[in-house]
């Protein structure tokens, strides 16, 4: 019984994952190029040798964004303003890094923790203009974002700026301030281990608190959950803060993890919030099956951009299996579970 | 060889079989009653006679010849229409227009609003529907909405007419007007299919009787030849108690107290100073047509709306301006009359269901740590307790049928043993088996020493239930009458708002 259950989870997942690779082994075909090639590249490019460091390097930031989109979700409710929280918790780390008087250690945890704060602040923001004046949070929460990156962009362009780098940026952190590599010679960070202990304890609260029962069972019906007794209002707060604080977070982790320094535009670029708000919707806010997800892009980003530099196969293929892939596990709605 | 005839039904559902080889055969002319509980099959039946389902095995004959319904215009089109429990109008239009909608008499592109309009009102004069072709339905009551629609379906030359739970709306005035106009339609040959399990109804206007259970027919008889005891067994195999028995209590202290709550906005008070109070160990009904600023004053109890002024008063405490947990706390429970949409997540386990408020509070949590062992163990507990019918506590609720459905909202809130418990329409959309099994419940709970506010559209279950019977009528309470002294006329008169047995 268990067992045919999980079966039929696994089903769509492992259909959507071999129609997607199908599509584009057409595509490639199509315009002259092998499909094998592309595959194995892909592939290679994602797990073999120093790659797969690469893959999880990416996986961090992908999962903690998977994770912050999908808190909010998993009660109903949808942050869009995932990119705002992480540059302005990014930017606030990289303040309390290069000039709080402090010892270096003191600084590094004090930027990780203030740029949780500072993300999780922004977002509640938002839960508070929906709580006082009903101002929607798909709005607020977007509209939230510009602000955020502006200031941010303005403070390295002019009172922070470090003037010998070409491109708006602060200062570099002290070496004592940064997160240590976790694997020496390669990218992967100490804030994979900051992350990992976010999404357990994000899964531990989901399954096994009476903070994460009242938080589905307003996802799945939020009459139900007022009807019920919960304090509908205080549960946007904490949830948006909550989801706020771990794109802040993520934000710090990539300022002192691996990029030393707040540069303008270079923590939204790879589109870690909107690659994270995708896997958390695949899932519907569950968070295991959001990691599998967030690791799963994680693998297919870091393959493409390998299979595009090795062989010239442009990476845009694997955006098309990233896409097929989703549309494809968004369908399960109306065809797995008739088949079901 | 009778005019309609449905032979050899079968319709399958994944795990149930709905219809099992069900025979229907109706005259022309004929009032005929499909009677059964809920999850009988009675819905289904009709939903493939008006071309909503395609039946797995069986056909439909109408006057000889062999129909095949794909959808509702098809079934139109063979003149069969069907009449919902919830209207389909458009509010904002008239009459005429809702009546003609998509079979418009034209002149040239444009709807000829004259050939129309007259054409409406001689349909209803000939069919004795009194009605104002031109008034908005928005202003229109019940009753009159319902004539309505039975108009619409006139008016696409219907000879079949399905009638699903007609009746649940109505005042008894109303009823008794649709009776009327059931009985002069079947004397033009109309044929008439009333989808029901009121019993008194079905003994007043029907001239058979089909009963189904479990998917089967399980009796077919001339009304004339029955009694309500006889189908009653016919719909759930058993004996069943029709009238809870009542013990004479005492009321203890004062439990809930409103003090001159209004709701809603100056220009419509939805309720519109209400003042009452529900002792220890007894009933209050409120009774009313649906819509009269009953959904609103409960909701106002609870704190799902906010009153414009006046208080409530729980266990006394105010609790005017407290949150819903907060009201939940000072002892009051309450059975929301959505069931699905309001007091149960459909896709959660029956055991999430039922756990809903006490998920902070020992036994089931330890701290902010849920306990799952006790919640499994509480959730069973519940469901063998209230006899609910279900694979196991991790079934998802969204699964089971309304009164097993209704039997988790119960068993949830009952076991909050709150000093006051609030039961809105506690029976809506359940059998008779599941009837019998709440009223039971409600009645353990007075001689329990809660106080209990009743608010039904059912006058048979205000009377059965109520030491003390309030009316409401337009967001006021209009009567307060003593349960022993009470009858379906005397309510019925004042829930539409006549005054005159107030003498």
């Amino acid at each position: 019984m268990n067992l045919r259950r999980q079966a039929a989870t696994l089903l769509p997942i492992v259909t959507a994952v071999l129609v997607g690779f199908a599509v584009c082994g057409v595509i490639a075909a199509l315009v002259g190029l092998s499909p094998w090639v592309m595959f194995t590249e892909l592939i290679k490019g994602a797990v073999e040798g120093p790659q797969l460091f690469e893959t999880v390097a990416r996986a961090v930031p992908l999962v903690g964004m998977t994770l912050a989109a999908g808190i909010p979700l998993r009660a109903g409710i949808v942050n869009l303003g995932a990119d705002g929280q992480l540059v302005l918790g990014a930017c606030a780390a990289a303040i309390v890094a290069l000039y709080l008087p402090a010892p270096d250690a003191v600084r590094l945890v004090a930027a990780l923790a203030v740029g949780a704060i500072i993300g999780g602040g922004y977002a509640a923001l938002a839960a508070a203009g929906e709580i006082v004046a009903k101002v929607p949070l798909l709005l607020s929460t977007w509209l939230l974002t510009y602000p955020a990156k502006g200031l941010c962009g303005y403070l390295v362009r002019s009172p922070l700026r470090d003037p010998v780098t070409a491109w708006p940026s602060s200062k570099r952190i002290a070496v004592g301030a940064r997160l240590g590599h976790l694997i020496p010679g390669t990218p992967v960070n100490q804030g994979l281990l900051l992350i990992a202990v976010a999404a357990v304890l994000i899964v531990f609260i989901d399954r096994r608190t009476s903070v994460g029962y009242e938080l589905r069972m307003r996802g799945l019906n939020e009459r139900f959950a007022r009807y019920g007794g919960v304090a509908l209002s205080r549960q946007t707060a904490w949830l948006m803060f909550a989801s706020g604080a771990l794109a802040g977070l993520v934000g710090a982790i990539m300022v002192v993890g691996s990029q030393y320094r707040f540069t303008d535009g270079a923590l939204t670029a790879p589109q870690y919030s909107w690659s994270g708000t995708l896997a958390a919707l695949l899932a519907g806010g569950e968070p295991i099956a959001g990691i599998v997800a967030a690791v799963l892009f994680a693998a297919l980003q870091t393959g493409g951009f390998a299979m595009e530099r090795s062989v010239e196969i442009p990476r845009v293929l694997t955006m098309v299996l990233e896409s097929v892939i989703i549309l494809f596990l968004s369908m399960r709605g109306a065809i797995w579970r008739r088949a079901s | 060889m009778a005019y309609l005839e449905m032979i050899d039904i079968v319709k399958r559902y994944p795990g149930v079989l709905a219809n099992d080889h069900v025979e229907l055969a109706v005259e022309r002319g004929e009032i005929h009653a499909v009677m059964g509980e809920n999850g009988a099959g009675k819905s289904t039946l009709m939903s493939i006679l008006y071309g909503l389902q395609c039946p797995d095995e069986g056909y439909i004959r109408l006057a000889g010849s062999t129909l095949f319904l794909r959808s509702p215009l098809d079934a139109i089109a063979h003149g069969i229409g069907m009449v919902h429990q919830s209207f389909k109008l458009f509010e904002s239009l008239t009459v005429w227009e809702n009546v003609v909608f998509g079979r418009e008499p034209r002149r040239g592109p444009f709807v000829d609003a004259a050939a129309a309009r007259s054409q409406v009102a001689a349909l209803a004069k000939l069919h004795g529907l009194p009605i104002d072709p031109d008034a908005r339905v928005r202003d229109l009551p019940v009753g009159v909405r319902q004539r309505l629609e039975i108009l619409k379906a006139l008016h696409r030359d219907v000879r079949v007419l399905i009638l699903d739970e007609p009746t649940a709306v109505l005042t008894p005035g109303e009823v008794a007007t649709l009776f009327e106009v059931m009985r002069s339609l079947a004397a033009s040959g109309c044929t008439i299919l009333l989808v029901t399990h009121k019993l008194n109804e079905v003994m007043t206007v029907t001239d058979r009787i089909t009963v189904l259970r479990d998917g089967r027919v399980t009796e077919r008889r001339v009304t004339a030849d029955t009694n309500p005891t006889d189908i009653v067994r016919a719909m759930t195999g058993r004996n069943v108690q029709l009238r809870a028995a009542r013990q004479a209590r005492t009321p203890g202290p004062v439990r809930l107290e409103l003090h001159d709550l209004v709701v809603g906005g100056p220009s419509r008070r939805a309720v519109d100073g209400a003042s009452f109070s529900v002792r220890s160990g007894e009933i209050v009904g409120i009774a009313g047509v649906a819509g009269n600023g009953q959904s609103e004053l409960v909701e106002a109890i609870m704190g799902l709306r906010s009153a414009a002024t006046g208080r409530v008063v729980i266990n006394g405490r105010d609790v005017t301006r407290d949150s819903i947990a907060q009201r939940r706390e000072s002892g009051v429970s309450y059975i929301a009359e959505d069931r699905v949409r309001t007091a149960s997540a459909a896709q959660a386990s029956a055991s999430h269901n039922l756990v809903m408020g006490f998920q902070r509070r020992p036994p089931l949590a330890a701290g902010a740590i849920l306990r799952l062992n006790e919640m499994r163990r509480w959730a069973r507990a519940l469901i063998d307790q209230f006899g609910i019918k279900i694979a196991s506590e991790a079934t998802r609720v969204g699964t089971l049928s309304g009164g097993n459905l209704q039997k988790v909202v119960v068993a949830r809130e009952l076991a909050h043993d709150a000093g006051v418990l609030i039961a809105e329409q506690p029976t809506r959309g359940v059998d008779v088996g599941a009837i019998e099994f709440l009223h039971a419940q409600l009645l353990a709970e007075r001689a329990r020493g809660h106080a209990i506010l009743l608010v039904s559209a059912e006058l048979s279950e205000i009377l059965a239930l109520s030491d003390r019977i309030l009316v409401m009528y337009e967001g006021r309470i209009v009567a307060e009458l003593a349960g022993t002294e009470a009858d379906e006329v005397t309510l019925g008169l004042y829930m539409t708002g006549d005054m005159s047995g107030a003498a």
